[in-house]
């Protein structure tokens, strides 16, 4: 962002793509096939859903809060689609994106209204989310049947070899980048992750930005769950929890800082691409998928490290 | 200074001192145990109460860990990945080395296994300055993934060994592992109260920079207080394989819900510097009897998550002391 | 004996010490007056090893030795008694004593509270403080906290073989008379163990309590008495140094205010801060608001703005009612507020000279298109030529820009909201001397305005200098309103009887 630019932030801000760079490079030389527009295309659509999960993340993030509940609400909303697309057809999707944003809203104001710390706020909603999809689906994957499948076309299908699911992820990109670039959450958003006192005293209605980024990451979260379920053609109720992880470090690969202020979602679809291209690697070299998750720990609080401004930061919890 | 009148002082004190709002807890769970008691006819038995008694021990001996943190104001979410960690340990060490020795062997493997893990979160954490709860949640995943790797993917039986002792032989008409809980909650309150660690936890949650500007050695304690908090989830999972009899890497899902639930709602302030390991014991009997009596009404059991995901945001919003001008991100 | 030589410490390229030289004798009590900002509390840090200079040296009975923490500074014999408590609430008196201090109770790897409770009873029986040692230190008033300070930093005596010197940081602030009263006879009595060095903004209190007095100004020591030779008004000449240079705050630009009422407070009340404030502010004025520290000043300010609810009483702004419940409300109304704390309040430090421009009204950044970047900087660049803002560019983060001119930046904020009621909360913190003239300045083009304008200054000197009419604060209510036309400056002794 060229607000943000100084010399010394602008080499920061140039490293995540410098790395999804170098990593591209490494495999394309390592696996031969693997710069042809097919596999580049492969990569994207695989990465789409992990995409537009970080993607509403990333507002919670950019004001310095967390939600750790956005995998609950993915899972929710592929349980619901799943659930009425047979009775409801089509309006199985706007249900389930109106239930993202219902839980993304509740866990805002729980959060911002009772003071709670947003990272048990959002587990604790998670908690309540996850709970209610087990019930609805009773623990069970709930499976979209051969008839209801023309349903997910706009994200299951292609049109001449493009994926239908890599445009629904830009369209989110799209939508994303214009909220923050374009609109005064954007920058009130980085304003409260920078220095809420401040944004405050300016006469910001704080609170309410606060409680708009979460129902932002809730109607994301059940985008990405939606887009999961018609890849599946199933919605589990606990399809999307391996994502938790993989979401966090996307947004911070890409360099918003945990502690916000910084970033938005162009550099999540950096990050996003980066976790998905050294996944991709890992399982050329035969790194086995448990190891993946050792080592996605390990680069989350690696990026966690590198992002934030220590200096800044008197005393860490 | 004459005694005397230092002690009727002090008995005074007793009565005007009594902390009526930690007592909080013991009346939600009286009032839960009462009205349980009515609706429930089967609630009110011994074999009920040894149900009760029997799954809160894991829970307790976890609330304990992470007690030990959150009264740092820190938070740690690697319950789940440190149990995994521990308990595929303790399997693997068992059916290598079958019999009494081998059991006491897993068992301490375990807690190692656990403590090393709380350790490096610790270090981590003040070494790198990342918040707690980003590390703990890294950590989490590489414990599953460790112990996901150390099996393979596959649980592990150990459905004949010796440390099936804790779960099997009972004393008093309660399991040992009920006992085994209750002594790690007593030890560690006396770590609590009585230790130079144990005032220190309650220094860095009330104030960090104060505490490190007094001489306390911040980052050690922190540090420490991660690595026992670690070695409580070790003996966590060694008392879950022991219930058990299988030692896999999911063995802890759901128990990281379980453990906050009970601290918060116990009375420890996610803030730092207040409560302790006597109210998180209460807490874990009220969420073991809350979802004990859910049972016994017929309660679906998904939706018992979603109950105690409601109970952590109230026990959070009721202590959390909202005058406060203080940010909370 | 403690020796500072030649001390000198910068912020952000402001100096705040200029090569300050001070002396400590054993059994001494010095005291240390001077204005807001003349370096009082920087000496003070420095010398408690909470910050370190950035030239000259600290000399302990002839030593030259390195603060680097609060630590070595104990070790030292040295010991802060802060202004802002330093007690952890959580913990009991007894705790907070011994923090950092407890391994001499530990018997068999537990704490000795039997031990831990006599050791602390003795501490606490030097200060002549009578409580159980086994309360938390939350549940004590603001002096029993400040004995229990005291005590903690007498208790040094017992680990360093050396005689200590306890500084203390404007120890009476929060202190009622009796109270005041026991703190100095207690330091009396204790001479004997320790020196001290005691800062107020009370020079009766200081003349009182000292043998030997510093007067600071402008970040270095203007003179040096015994307290048995000057008055309290010879003090306050040195501290203020110059005599009234009028056209330092451009005093010939004063024009009479509007009549239209801008701001009017009737029985404005807070519990515990200030009680029955009523005023008008007009268009085109500058209302200066003096009082000491827990006058409730502050207080008054942040309920104007709608961070906190007042108890009693309301308001008015251009004939309206105003309640406001958050400074957006405040906002909206077309108030503006210039915090004290520039860093944390006043500026998104890392966002850029045109974000902060338009924080307060986005709207004047916006298309039908949405937020426009070029409309943004064309606004900020017009403002930077307007007060003249040193920057290499509207896209600069203001944490690069200089005090003075952040200070700028949160005018031209305010300006661009169209505030019509201005709060400045202490507006030449931190702020260059020469810059200082730039921001006065721009308060007289605010008034030409018709912008109302209600100061909380740095100095009573800037008060006067810059506002039509003084109000006192004391204890939490006006205690005076004196006018102070161009030309008719009342003496700033006439304000401070009013004030103390």
């Amino acid at each position: 962002m060229i607000t943000l630019a100084a010399p010394g932030p602008r080499l920061r801000a140039a490293l995540p793509m410098l790395v999804l760079a170098g990593l591209m490079a490494a495999l394309g030389l390592a696996v031969p096939g693997f710069a042809s527009p097919a596999t580049l295309l492969l990569v994207l659509a695989d990465t789409a859903t992990l995409f537009v999960l970080a993607a509403g993340l990333s507002f919670v993030i950019v004001i310095g809060s967390i939600d750790l509940g956005v995998t609950a609400t993915a899972s929710l909303a592929g349980v619901v689609t799943a659930l009425l697309l047979p009775g409801w057809g089509g309006w199985a999707f706007p249900v389930a994106l109106a239930a993202g944003l219902l839980a993304g809203t509740v866990t805002g104001l729980v959060h911002v209204g009772l003071r709670v710390p947003s990272f048990i706020a959002s587990l604790a909603a998670g908690g309540v989310v996850g709970g209610l999809t087990l019930w609805l689906s009773d623990a069970q994957a709930v499976t979209i049947g051969q008839t209801d499948r023309p349903w997910l076309d706009w994200v299951a299908g292609e049109t001449a070899g493009l994926p239908h699911i890599i445009v629904v992820a830009a369209g989110a990109l799209l939508l994303g980048w214009g909220l923050q670039r374009l609109t005064p959450l954007g920058r009130f958003g980085l304003a409260i992750g920078a220095s809420e006192p401040a944004t405050v005293a300016s006469g910001v209605r704080v609170a309410r930005y606060k409680v708009l980024a979460f129902a932002l990451s809730g109607l994301f979260a059940a985008l990405a769950g939606i887009m999961l379920a018609a890849r599946l053609t199933s919605g589990s109720p606990t399809g999307a929890s391996e994502l938790l992880l993989p979401s966090i470090a996307a947004v911070i690969v890409g360099g918003t800082a945990i502690t916000g202020g910084t970033g938005g979602v162009a550099r999540t679809a950096v990050g996003a691409l980066t976790v998905s291209v050294a996944r991709l690697g890992m399982t050329f070299l035969g790194v086995d998928a448990f190891a993946q998750q050792i080592l996605f720990g390990v680069v989350l609080i690696a990026a966690v490290a590198i992002t934030t401004d220590r200096a800044s930061v008197v005393v860490t919890k | 200074m004459t005694t005397t009148a230092g002690k009727g002082r002090a008995s005074a004190r007793l009565w005007t001192s009594v902390p009526w709002r930690a007592l909080a807890p013991v009346v939600v769970l009286a009032a839960l145990c009462i009205a349980l008691g009515l609706a429930a006819d089967n609630f009110a038995t011994a074999g009920n109460f040894a149900r009760i008694a029997t799954s809160a021990a894991v829970p307790a001996v976890l609330a304990t860990g992470v007690t030990l943190v959150i009264l740092m104001g820190g938070i740690d979410l690697s319950v789940e990945g440190a149990m995994a960690v521990a308990a595929v340990v303790a399997a693997l060490v068992l059916v290598a080395a079958p019999g009494a020795l081998g059991a006491v062997a897993a068992a301490f493997a375990a807690l190692a296994a656990g403590a090393a893990l709380g350790a490096v979160s610790g270090a981590i954490h003040v070494g790198l300055r990342a918040p707690s709860f980003m590390v703990t949640l890294g950590t989490w995943f590489i414990g599953l993934g460790l112990a996901v790797w150390l099996v393979g993917g596959g649980t592990v039986s150990v459905r004949d060994s010796e440390l099936r002792v804790l779960a099997l032989v009972r004393l008093g008409g309660l399991p040992l592992s009920v006992w085994v809980a209750l002594g790690t909650v007593l030890i560690a309150w006396v770590l609590q109260s009585r230790t130079r660690l144990g005032r220190a936890l309650f220094a860095v949650g009330g104030g960090e920079d104060l505490a490190a500007q007094s001489g306390v050695p911040v980052g050690r304690v922190k540090v420490a207080a991660f690595a026992l908090a670690g070695l409580c989830y070790g003996l966590g999972a060694v008392l879950a394989v022991a219930q058990l009899g299988q030692g896999n890497a999911e063995i802890g899902t759901g128990r990281l819900f379980a453990a906050v639930s009970a601290a918060v709602v116990g009375g420890t302030s996610l803030l730092g510097g207040h409560g302790g390991v006597l109210h998180s014991l209460v807490g874990v009997l009220v969420v073991v009897v809350l979802s004990n009596g859910m049972i016994l009404l017929g309660v679906p059991p998904y939706l018992q998550q979603a109950v105690q995901g409601l109970l952590i945001i109230i026990a959070v919003a009721v202590s959390l002391d909202r005058r406060g001008q203080g940010l909370v991100k | 004996m403690l020796t500072a030589e030649n001390l000198r410490k910068s912020y952000a390229g402001v100096e705040a010490l200029r090569g300050v030289s001070f002396e400590v004798r054993p059994g001494e009590v010095v005291g240390l007056v001077g204005e807001n900002g003349a370096g009082k509390s920087t000496l003070m840090r420095l010398l408690a090893g909470t910050q370190r200079p950035s030239g000259g040296r600290i000399l302990r009975d002839g030593q030259p030795v390195s603060l680097a923490s609060p630590r070595d500074a104990n070790a030292m014999g040295i010991a802060m008694v802060f202004q802002e408590q330093s007690l952890i609430l959580n913990l009991s008196v007894a705790e907070n004593l011994f923090l950092g201090q407890d391994g001499e109770f530990v018997r068999h790897g537990l704490i000795d509270r039997r031990a831990l409770r006599r050791a602390a009873l003795h501490q606490l029986a030097k200060v002549g403080l009578d409580i159980d040692p086994d309360r938390r230190a939350g549940e004590l008033s603001f002096a029993q906290r400040q004995m229990v300070e005291l005590a903690k930093a007498l208790a040094l005596e017992d680990r360093v073989d050396r005689d200590l010197v306890i500084l203390l940081d404007e120890p009476t602030s929060v202190l009622e008379q009796a109270e005041i009263d026991l703190l100095f006879s207690r330091v009396r009595d204790l001479q004997s163990r320790a020196s001290f060095v005691f800062v107020s903004h009370r020079l009766d209190e200081v003349l009182a309590i000292s043998d030997r007095v510093y007067v600071m100004r402008d970040g270095a020591v203007v003179a040096e008495a015994p307290a048995s030779a000057v008055t309290p008004a010879d003090l306050h000449q040195m501290m203020v140094g110059r005599g009234v240079r009028t056209e330092y705050y451009l005093e010939s630009r004063q024009e009479p205010p509007r009549s239209d009422v801008a701001l009017a407070v009737r029985g404005l009340g807070q519990q515990g801060a200030f009680r029955d404030v009523s005023f008008d502010l007009h268009r085109g004025e500058v209302l200066g608001l003096a009082g000491v520290i827990g006058s409730g000043r502050e207080a008054l300010i942040r309920v104007l703005f709608g961070f906190e609810r007042p108890d009693a009483g309301g308001m008015e702004v251009e004939g309206q009612a105003y309640a406001p419940r958050s400074p957006a409300d405040a906002v909206a109304r077309g108030l503006g507020f210039v915090p004290s704390e520039r860093r944390t309040e006043g500026l998104v430090m890392t966002l850029s000279l045109g974000a902060n421009i338009t924080l307060a009204r986005i709207r004047e950044a916006m298309t039908p298109w949405g937020l426009s970047r070029s409309k943004e900087q064309a606004l900020a660049r017009d403002w930077i030529s307007r007060l003249g803002i040193r920057t290499p560019s509207a896209d600069t983060p203001c944490r690069n820009l200089s005090g003075g001119n952040q200070q700028k930046v949160v005018l031209a904020k305010w300006r661009t909201a169209g505030s019509r009621v201005l709060i400045l909360d202490h507006p030449t913190r931190g702020v260059d001397v020469g810059a200082k003239e730039e921001v006065f300045r721009l308060i007289r083009d605010l008034c030409d305005e018709g912008v109302a304008i209600l100061l909380v200054a740095d100095t009573l000197e800037e008060t006067i200098g810059l506002s039509h009419r003084v109000l006192v604060m004391r204890d939490g209510a006006i205690s005076a309103e004196l006018p102070a036309p161009a030309g008719g400056k009342p003496e700033q002794v006439r304000i401070v009887e009013h004030m103390v």
